[in-house]
């Protein structure tokens, strides 16, 4: 590996978040490198949603820093952390339900080629952006159902248009949040593959329940419990720490 | 497609023939569902494909109607521009006055939203009347149409002509936009506003700029109507001028392109027909509005595509019944409740309790030629049976409509 390599692209540190008297993220120090598939996990409650709140621009800190390839973002909106090259996908899923996967999918490309406010040439008259809105559907397989409504979908279809919509940016940091959640183990094994596929020469931040897929997917795993990071590891090194299997791991076995 | 497009000709060419075919009166009435059409279909582009529902879209309306009449009495009345090209004026103010509006009103969505932009048409009513200047007070502006390009703009032929030019190159632009990268935007903006943050996109931009275009339409259609009028009054600025707009674009539906323009076109010619005759044609104009809501949500346009659909799944003959039945029952209804409604508006008239009075009794009530006794059984037994009548044609109409789906 190269020393470029190990620079972080995202660099979390002293990260607090308060609602009100509640501290839900009480001082969290992450870093994830460049390439690599970060999956976060901890129980119910633990903060992992608004952690990535606080990094995609949802919700901003209380205290604490983050940085996306050398530049601080605490506090940006939404729109700004996203064209700085990180996009993330939401554990509800949440497209645009009355529009066509094609279409869905073409708004989320447009966006990179600032066309937001182009009202002089017909949508379809653009080559390229029909291209590329072509090749993303075709790397979720979704192509043969371009046609169809996003709210028609099935689940897990809803789930690939998704991914496609989070990729059309071509971010450089993607952020899925339960990319499985209520999958059935089938569609869950189709999933992480083609996480693995589409995610592959960026750098992936994963929340994730599945154990399975957790451990097949993530090259290295931070466990987050009441708002701190108690560990982050490999799969391996995660498996064997002491903390991490009292506070979390044992009780999901014996659950 | 095709079928589309030949339809769209028929009607540009029945509307070039209209002024051929219409008395004087009934053409300056086409020219007010013209600029009513425009003023809805521009209404339609916010609240139906942008999912902002404004309430007083009749400050950008009056604002570009005001404007217009100012660029007709510039220097010394010689105008702004030529007469065919004042309208632009009235869009540009709609623009102008549109961005700035629409900065405020778009920081918030859904009622926060609404209750923005009645504010602002409120504002706008309120001060008017004070700005003697700009709005010419109590009795409004009044200004002339300057002879421009060899026309003498004098005849209401003429008028209708611009009018028409403008209205369908306005709507041919409306609908280019809804294909543009921001014209599909305004639909993202409608379906989920968060996931669009998400995606990059600064959504109040979104917002204004959407807003920005209704409003200059709106303005446009606003300096058509100075320039049909030849005046512009503060009273432009009513609440009534608001809400006659969203009630147009939602009986006419504003799902579909031309459905608010529909829906204005045939409530303006309603007004104008049916105005002189009842008093009470603002009452039949909410009842619309209501049952329209409740039984066709998707307006009048709607109805056109579940009538197609009938056809495609049991064909022109079954769905032919259908419709019959359907156009039946509501002539019938229309007709026992217009009939309830004359009755008991006149019963209950002033004129009529003063007559009452004299005679110490009941005296006929004369309506539709024939005077009615109030006292008499049959007199009240007739809209009785009609909306009877109507009623049974449709449950009717509803069995076989289901029968068929």
């Amino acid at each position: 590996m190269s020393d470029v390599s190990d620079e972080p692209i995202l660099r979390i540190r002293g990260l607090r978040k308060s609602f009100g008297p509640v501290e839900i993220i009480r001082g969290v120090d992450l870093e994830l490198r460049a390439g690599e598939r970060h999956a976060l996990i901890g129980p119910n409650g633990a903060g992992k949603s608004t952690l990535f709140h606080l990094i995609s621009g949802n919700l901003r800190p209380s205290a604490g820093e983050i940085v996306l390839d050398g530049q601080r973002i605490d506090g940006w909106s939404p729109q700004r952390v996203n064209r700085s090259g990180l996009a993330r996908s939401f554990q509800i899923t949440n497209i645009f339900p009355k529009l066509t996967v094609f279409e869905n999918v073409r708004i989320a490309v447009m966006q990179r080629h600032r066309l937001q406010y182009n009202v002089w040439r017909r949508i379809e008259r653009m080559g390229a952006i029909r291209e590329e809105t072509g090749r993303l559907l075709e790397r979720v397989r979704l192509q043969q159902q371009a046609a169809t409504l996003g709210g028609e979908m099935s689940y897990s279809g809803q789930r690939s248009l998704e991914l496609a919509m989070t990729l059309a940016s071509d971010p450089q940091v993607v952020l899925l949040d339960e990319p499985m959640a209520g999958m059935s183990s089938e569609e869950t094994q189709y999933t992480a593959a083609l996480i693995r596929e589409v995610t592959a020469g960026r750098t992936l931040l994963l929340v994730e329940h599945d154990m399975d897929v957790v451990f097949s997917l993530g090259e290295r795993i931070s466990v987050l419990v009441y708002g701190q990071l108690v560990a982050t590891g490999t799969p391996a090194e995660i498996r064997s720490h002491r903390g991490v299997r009292e506070a979390y791991l044992g009780e999901e076995h014996e659950a | 497609m095709r079928t589309t497009l030949s339809l769209l000709v028929a009607g540009v060419v029945l509307l070039a023939a209209l002024p051929a075919l219409l008395s004087a009166g009934l053409l300056i009435a086409s020219i007010q569902m013209l600029i009513a059409a425009l003023f809805a279909s521009a209404y339609g582009m916010l609240s139906g494909r942008a999912g902002m529902l404004s309430f007083g879209h009749a400050a950008y309306f009056g604002l570009g109607a005001f404007a217009t009449v100012h660029a007709m009495n510039a220097f010394g009345g010689s105008g702004l521009l030529p007469t065919p090209l004042m309208p632009l004026v009235g869009a540009g103010a709609g623009l102008a006055v549109g961005i700035a509006a629409g900065w405020f009103a778009t920081q918030r969505s859904g009622t926060t939203f609404a209750m923005i932009t009645l504010a602002i048409a409120e504002l706008l009513h309120a001060l008017a009347p004070q700005l003697k200047g700009l709005f010419g007070g109590e009795s409004g502006l009044s200004t002339m149409r300057a002879p421009a390009w060899g026309l003498a703009f004098g005849s209401t032929i003429q008028v209708y002509y611009l009018t028409l030019a403008w209205v369908l190159l306005a709507l041919g632009l409306l609908y280019f936009h809804s294909r543009t990268p921001a014209g599909r935007l305004t639909l993202a903006l409608r379906e989920n506003a968060h996931r669009l943050r998400f995606l990059g996109y600064d959504v109040h931009g979104l917002g204004v700029s959407a807003f920005a275009i209704s409003a200059m339409f709106s303005g446009l259609a606003g300096g058509l109507q100075a320039l049909s009028n030849e005046a512009a009054n503060y009273a432009v600025f009513d609440a009534g001028v608001s809400a006659t707009v969203v009630l147009n674009s939602y009986i006419g539906g504003v799902g579909s392109f031309l459905g608010p323009a529909l829906g204005a076109a045939l409530m303006t010619f309603f007004g104008y027909a049916v105005s002189d005759a009842t008093q009470s044609w603002l009452l039949y104009q909410g009842v619309l509005f209501v049952l329209v809501m409740m039984f066709a949500p998707a307006g009048l346009s709607g109805l056109f595509g579940a009538g197609a659909r009938l056809v495609e799944r049991t064909g022109w003959r079954r769905a032919a019944g259908v419709a019959a039945l359907v156009a039946g029952a509501a002539l019938l209804l229309a007709a026992g409740g217009v009939f309830a409604v004359e009755m008991l508006q006149r019963l209950c008239s002033h004129d009529y309790r003063a007559l009452a009075q004299a005679a110490a009794g009941w005296p006929a009530i004369p309506l539709l030629g024939r005077p009615w006794s109030p006292a008499a059984a049959s007199t009240w037994l007739l809209p009785a049976a009609l909306l009877a009548c109507g009623g049974v044609l449709t449950v009717a109409a509803r069995r076989r409509f289901g029968s068929a789906a």
